[in-house]
């Protein structure tokens, strides 16, 4: 991402045949048999699948080992998807009604199901306390990690496993997409004046989250603090967002947080590249943040991983921390013109260098659901 | 008024839920405040009833006036029909 360079391509891993949107943000390249033995992957959707990949490379690089101490009894695992097991679904639908072959597989339900990731991300490291999924479309993974943030500091947990997980470029979701006629054809152009709509992305962003003090005597690698979230629901439009809901996420962040307008340095929008989208999100930056709305950066990342619906939250605050760690914006990419009713610093296609302290993360998803996270660079 | 513009009129009217007497060739959609949820179901509707797509965003067709989709539809249902009329080069 710190390259701008965009993964959105044709579609490869699914028949185009049927479809005229042909572009997505697709997982290249990923062989299951690499990561999963042929007894286990039955049991697998391919939304479960990236959850797993994702939570090993987490929970490998927390250094926290679960079965020490029954730590894993004070565990939440807390994983968001916007569709759950959509390859099973689809696959299953396609034999019955397309094949008319009568027998379903019998591990169907327990591969399609939505909380699947969350239980499998807890099965492979023994997490035994709160753990179930949060559905929240585009807003899931924000929602699961807010909700996970929430047990962490509240005390009723010391760890949580959380983020989101998403695989949804199949045919008939990608039919759907183009039947709401909110996809674009060429590339996402978040916050551009030639922006023709949001992109499909998939894939999966997993965190360990860990109390502080805790995180500090045994002398883990802090990445970066989470630090606080705002929730607000439009309980408007199913579809068109309002600026007024997705302030008051952003004011409830950086309330959650304790922190002030002025200490946030950029903003990981949700910016998918909808005419509708974009200048509610910008217009409702402006109001929450005055003045320092001109100082922020703010850059739309889906221009180069995709929307990936339930996970977006999750691969967004991969570069949120980034921007964190290494003082780097990452860009919002394909930008060409800007558009008059955007009016913010979209970080145009190169990288900035920029040292930040705190970061917002917004996700808002149809149905007017809104939830922002804040980072702040590791104490 | 035209079997395809009283087709148009009666699903614009069942899905915006307009008074189908408020509707006027030369009105546009916006004129008629629809809502984009709701242009993109009488839109949807509009190709299921004639088995027909309506291109998205071709600047050579118009469907933001209903003058604009009376043609463009009168013009795909055209097209539809010299097609199936034609000998098929596939046999």
């Amino acid at each position: 991402m710190r390259e701008g360079r965009s993964a959105i391509g044709p579609i490869s891993n699914i028949p185009t045949d049927l479809l005229n949107i042909k572009i997505a943000a697709e997982v290249r390249g990923f062989d299951p048999l690499a990561h999963f033995d042929s007894k286990r992957l039955i049991l697998l959707d391919r939304v479960s699948q990236f959850a797993l990949v994702a939570a090993r490379e987490a929970v490998a690089q927390s250094g926290l080992d679960f079965g020490t101490d029954a730590r894993g009894e004070r565990t939440a695992c807390i994983i968001g998807t916007g569709i759950g097991g959509e390859n099973s679904h689809n696959e299953q639908s396609s034999r019955f009604y397309g094949d008319r072959n009568p027998r379903v597989h019998p591990l169907a339900i327990v591969r399609v199901m939505a909380n699947a990731p969350a239980c499998h991300v807890g099965m492979e490291f023994g997490l035994t306390g709160p753990s179930f999924a949060v559905v929240s479309a585009c807003a899931s993974a924000n929602h699961a990690m807010a909700q996970a943030f929430d047990m962490v500091r509240s005390g009723k947990v010391d760890f949580a496993v959380t983020g989101g997980t998403e695989a949804c470029v199949t045919v008939p979701t990608v039919k759907a997409w183009e039947a709401m006629r909110v996809t674009a054809d060429d590339t996402c152009r978040p916050f551009c004046r030639q922006r023709r709509g949001m992109v499909l992305g998939e894939g999966a962003g997993i965190f360990v989250l860990e109390e502080y003090e805790h995180a500090r005597a045994r002398g883990a690698t802090i990445l970066a603090e989470f630090a606080g979230a705002g929730m607000s629901a439009d309980a408007g439009d199913i579809v068109l967002p309002s600026e007024t809901g997705a302030a008051r996420a952003l004011a409830g962040a950086l309330a959650d947080a304790r922190l002030g307008a002025g200490d946030v340095g950029y903003i990981n929008a949700h910016g998918t590249g909808t005419p509708a989208n974009d200048p509610t999100e910008s217009k409702a930056i402006r109001r929450v943040f005055g003045a320092h709305a001109d100082a922020l950066c703010v850059s739309s990342t889906k221009s180069m991983h995709g929307h990936a619906l339930g996970a977006a939250g999750a691969i967004e605050l991969v570069a949120a921390i980034g921007a964190l760690r290494d003082g780097i914006i990452p860009p919002t990419a394909n930008f060409i013109d800007a558009d008059p009713e955007c009016d913010l610093d979209y970080v145009p296609n190169v990288a900035r260098e920029k040292a930040v302290r705190a970061v917002l993360s917004n996700s808002f998803a149809f149905g007017g659901l809104n939830a922002v996270v804040a980072v702040l660079r590791a104490p | 008024m035209s079997s395809v513009q009283e087709t148009i009129f009666a699903i614009i009217s069942k899905e915006a839920g307009i008074d189908p007497g408020k509707i006027s060739l030369d009105s546009t959609l916006k004129d008629l405040e629809i809502q984009s949820l709701d242009a993109v179901q009488i839109i949807f509707e509009i190709e299921d009833r004639f088995k027909i797509t309506l291109p998205d965003r071709d600047p050579n067709f118009d469907t933001e006036s209903v003058k604009g989709l009376v043609e463009a539809v009168e013009r795909l249902v055209a097209e539809k029909s010299d097609a199936a009329a034609a000998p098929s080069a596939q046999g």
